[in-house]
């Protein structure tokens, strides 16, 4: 308790508090933007970070990491173009409540349901960070590999009107990210020859050419036809989600935190895969299964609280093991290491106030979120006033910039763009973007593990089935997909444009 | 992954204040920009180095980062950059192993060394179960053990990798060793899990383990013991004859003026005498080895040869 005390006296202090704040803003102000993601405005952050005293330097990191991750609901729900992998599964139910008139309830429930999630995780985490982190070592390459493959099964939720176009995009993920040097031996795939090639797909320029150039194309196509507005602006007023909507989500919101903290906390997971299996559950577990896709506010609620509840669980393999778990931690692990608090068992033993620390400026990050963020939606909306056509110029040039800035690639603008055009060609022949994100997202994990786990038996298979945890999440994993076959023996699903577009 | 934004504001700040200045003003009389290759310790040193370098000269030096490829990318980038001094590269051994396994169509020789900044050591680590104190039990063990031991390496031709073949020959028990690749920095948690004997990874990554005692590092693979983890002998202490650490440096194109490199190399060297540099250097688990131009090219050169032969030994050369 007494450490406790010392570390609220240095993390409450004006220039710490006031840390917390500034990198929460940035973290905000990037995830927001399409085109712009937190992993940008974390590098950006970190070496301003070198200068300063340890404890508003960690606020300044961890502010914006969480409000990055927060922040990305925003141009999902308005846009429909995810500001960061993450927040990709919102765009299914959150993008066509925009387009209904009830954005502002779509972006008030998702900061308030982020905050629960992340703050819920939070508390996970101060409570059994020992235990989980024991947990978490348990997890070898096969267990990860069982998990991530119960990740793909998602697709069967995601896939819309036809089973055979989701798998079609499930595949075309995979096979993306296999462009480049392969992790394990260091062969060249698909490189053809040049240098550029070898840097592979990034998953953000791809996540950015899939959603934000088929809308801007598509915008223009309207245009040029002369329709006009689809955005149901007259009713536009910004209007809170009520206690009771909430209160009849809670169980949802306590599973989803839960969902979100695990994976969270399985070292390379990450939170994408959170975000789509707790949307997952939200769906497979409605009374009304057929509403999500065309606005449902669960499917905003579940991915939030996931994505979110993530940070908390991201942290207990970041700090008592020291693995990052995706690229934004790994700014956070370098930027902690400057500071001097090395990540890794002996940090609870020798360092436990600046675990304090860490944790008040979590809580503090989330304070500032609910604050800014439900400030903000009163501008945001806003967004929605601007001419399509208009607003799609302004996307296209921070698309490019955005492209370009996540490696400083010009080639990086080409690959967006080629992924864009094609990401349009198969939007108009019915084929879902969504599962080619989670292809991308789960495929190189997928594989290395896989890879990393027959290297460890020899080549032998029984690896995967003598490890209760992997059998338990293949058993999941063909449960879902025994469960989608069995319904869609049973009914037809009627196919609408607002589901095959943005599902 | 990682990127510098703060590289387009600086860029456009400073093509806007120095488009008026006179052509033949001294070097440097805009920003210059560093290359970087890779995330991590490499960014975060890199990052901190632009900084103490941009004191020293005046004029911003702006850490760019350009991954992928292993460095491919970023090596080509700056290769292809007019040699002016304002476009270098925060290279390291990473030029002789993309060379030798064919990921460059270029080798060493298309860039003018400036100078040596800083070495990292691998350090070798196995689980406490096995009580092994020393590299000489350790042998002993394997050698007579049943099956192969399971060493954690970052990816097949990581410097991890090269690093653990060169130890393992020089121990004997090459024949008894199966190399299992992780990425992301995992190896620390899956030698504690019990899935693998061993593993050779940065000193960083063991730092909190070996303090809490749940594993035991054996050695470092160079020839001086490392700061952060100052108990740990090295392989050489230990009767093996091996001398591998990475070192990061500085490289202009080829054809960049003699007079600008000295400016730099200068630069650097204040650069790593500050105080702050050394003390990111125990924080990070780097040594700061400052090498000037032409010893750090005779190095390089030296180096080349060996990681070649290293490569060509393991059937991994191009």
């Amino acid at each position: 308790m007494d450490l406790f005390y010392q570390a609220a006296v240095a993390s409450l202090t004006p220039a710490a508090i006031g840390a917390v704040g500034l990198g929460t803003l940035i973290g905000l102000i990037f995830g927001s933007i399409p085109g712009l993601t937190f992993t940008v405005a974390l590098a950006l952050a970190l070496p301003i970070t070198f200068g300063m005293d340890t404890v508003p330097a960690i606020g300044i990191l961890l502010g914006t990491y969480i409000g990055g991750m927060t922040g990305g609901s925003v141009s999902a729900i308005l846009l429909g173009i995810p500001g960061t992998p993450s927040s990709a599964a919102t765009v299914l139910d959150g993008y066509p409540m925009t387009r209904q008139g009830r954005a502002s309830i779509a972006l008030g429930t998702a900061v308030i349901v982020s905050s629960i999630g992340g703050l819920f995780s939070l508390l996970v985490m101060i409570v059994s960070v020992n235990l989980v982190s024991k947990i978490a070592i348990q997890f070898g390459p096969a267990e990860i590999f069982a998990l991530v493959l119960f990740g793909m099964s998602t697709i069967c939720g995601l896939a819309g009107g036809s089973m055979l176009k989701g798998l079609i995009a499930g595949v075309l993920g995979l096979m993306i990210m296999t462009v480049g040097i392969d992790a394990i031996d260091g062969v060249n795939r698909m490189t053809f020859g040049t240098i550029n090639m070898m840097q592979g797909v990034n998953l953000l320029v791809a996540m950015i050419g899939l959603f934000a150039v088929p809308y801007i194309i598509e915008t223009f196509a309207r245009h040029g036809r002369g329709e006009t507005e689809t955005n149901d602006t007259q009713s536009l007023r910004v209007e809170l989600p009520s206690f009771g909507l909430l209160g009849r989500n809670s169980w949802l919101i306590a599973r989803c935190s839960a969902i979100g903290t695990v994976i969270g906390a399985i070292p390379g997971a990450g939170g994408p895969i959170a975000a789509f299996l707790a949307y997952d559950n939200a769906r497979r577990f409605s009374k009304k299964p057929e509403r999500f896709g065309r606005g449902a506010i669960e499917g905003v609620i579940a991915p939030e609280t996931a994505n979110n509840a993530v940070t908390g669980g991201t942290l207990i393999p970041l700090l008592s093991l020291g693995i990052p778990g995706d690229p934004a931690t790994a700014i956070v692990l370098a930027g902690l290491m400057v500071h001097g608090i090395t990540p890794g068992p002996a940090l609870f033993m020798q360092s436990e106030v600046q675990v304090y620390g860490i944790y008040i400026a979590v809580a503090l990050a989330y304070v500032f979120i609910l604050v800014l963020q439900l400030g903000g939606i009163r501008l945001f909306v806003h967004v929605l006033r601007i001419p399509p056509q208009l607003l799609s110029v302004v996307i296209l040039v921070l698309c490019v910039v955005g492209a370009y800035s996540i490696r400083n690639s010009v080639f990086d603008i080409y690959t967006m763009a080629v992924i864009g055009v094609l990401a349009y060609a198969l939007m108009r022949v019915g084929i879902p973007t969504t599962p080619i994100i989670l292809g991308m997202v789960l495929g190189p994990t997928l594989e290395n593990e896989f890879r990393t786990a027959m290297a460890l038996s020899d080549g032998n298979w029984d690896i995967f089935y003598t490890s209760p945890v992997a059998l338990l999440f293949f058993g999941l994993a063909a449960l879902i997909v025994g469960l989608q076959t069995l319904s869609g023996l049973r009914l037809r699903k009627p196919r609408s444009f607002a589901e095959t577009s943005n599902a | 992954m990682f990127k510098k934004l703060p590289t387009l504001a600086g860029a456009l700040l400073g093509a806007a204040v120095f488009t008026a200045a006179p052509a033949q003003a001294e070097y440097p009389d805009k920003p210059i920009e560093m290359t970087v290759l890779f995330g991590g310790t490499a960014n975060t040193i890199a990052q901190l180095l632009s900084q103490l370098m941009t004191e020293e000269l005046g004029d911003p030096v702006v850490p760019v980062s350009r991954p992928g490829g292993g460095g491919a990318v970023g090596y080509a980038f700056v290769q292809g950059t007019r040699p002016d001094g304002y476009n270098i590269v925060w290279n390291s051994n990473s030029i002789n192993t993309s060379h030798h396994t064919g990921k460059i169509p270029f080798d060493y020789s298309a860039f003018e060394p400036i100078a040596r900044v800083s070495v990292e050591t691998p350090a070798l680590a196995v689980s406490n179960d096995k009580g092994w104190s020393s590299l000489g039990e350790m042998a002993e063990d394997v050698k007579g053990m049943d099956g192969k031991l399971k060493v954690g390496i970052s990816g097949k031709g990581s410097f991890t990798h090269l690093t653990s073949a060169a130890l393992f020959d020089k121990m004997g028990i090459s024949d008894k060793v199966t190399y299992i690749p992780y990425g992301k920095g995992k190896a620390p948690v899956e030698l504690l899990g019990g899935r693998i004997d061993a593993a050779i990874q940065w000193p960083g990554q063991f730092k909190s383990y070996a303090d809490s005692g749940k594993l035991n590092v054996l050695a470092v693979t160079g020839t001086e013991r490392v700061d952060i983890l100052p108990d740990v002998p090295t392989a050489a202490e230990q009767g093996v004859d091996v001398d591998i650490t990475m070192w990061r440096g500085l490289a202009a194109p080829k054809g960049t003026p003699k007079d600008v490199i000295v400016t730099l190399d200068t630069a650097v060297k204040k650069a790593t005498e500050t105080e702050q540099f050394k003390d990111a250097s125990t924080k990070l688990g780097f040594s700061p080895a400052y090498l000037g131009s032409e010893a750090f090219g005779e190095q390089i050169a030296k180096d080349d040869a060996f990681y070649g032969q290293l490569l060509q030994s393991l059937g991994m050369a191009n």
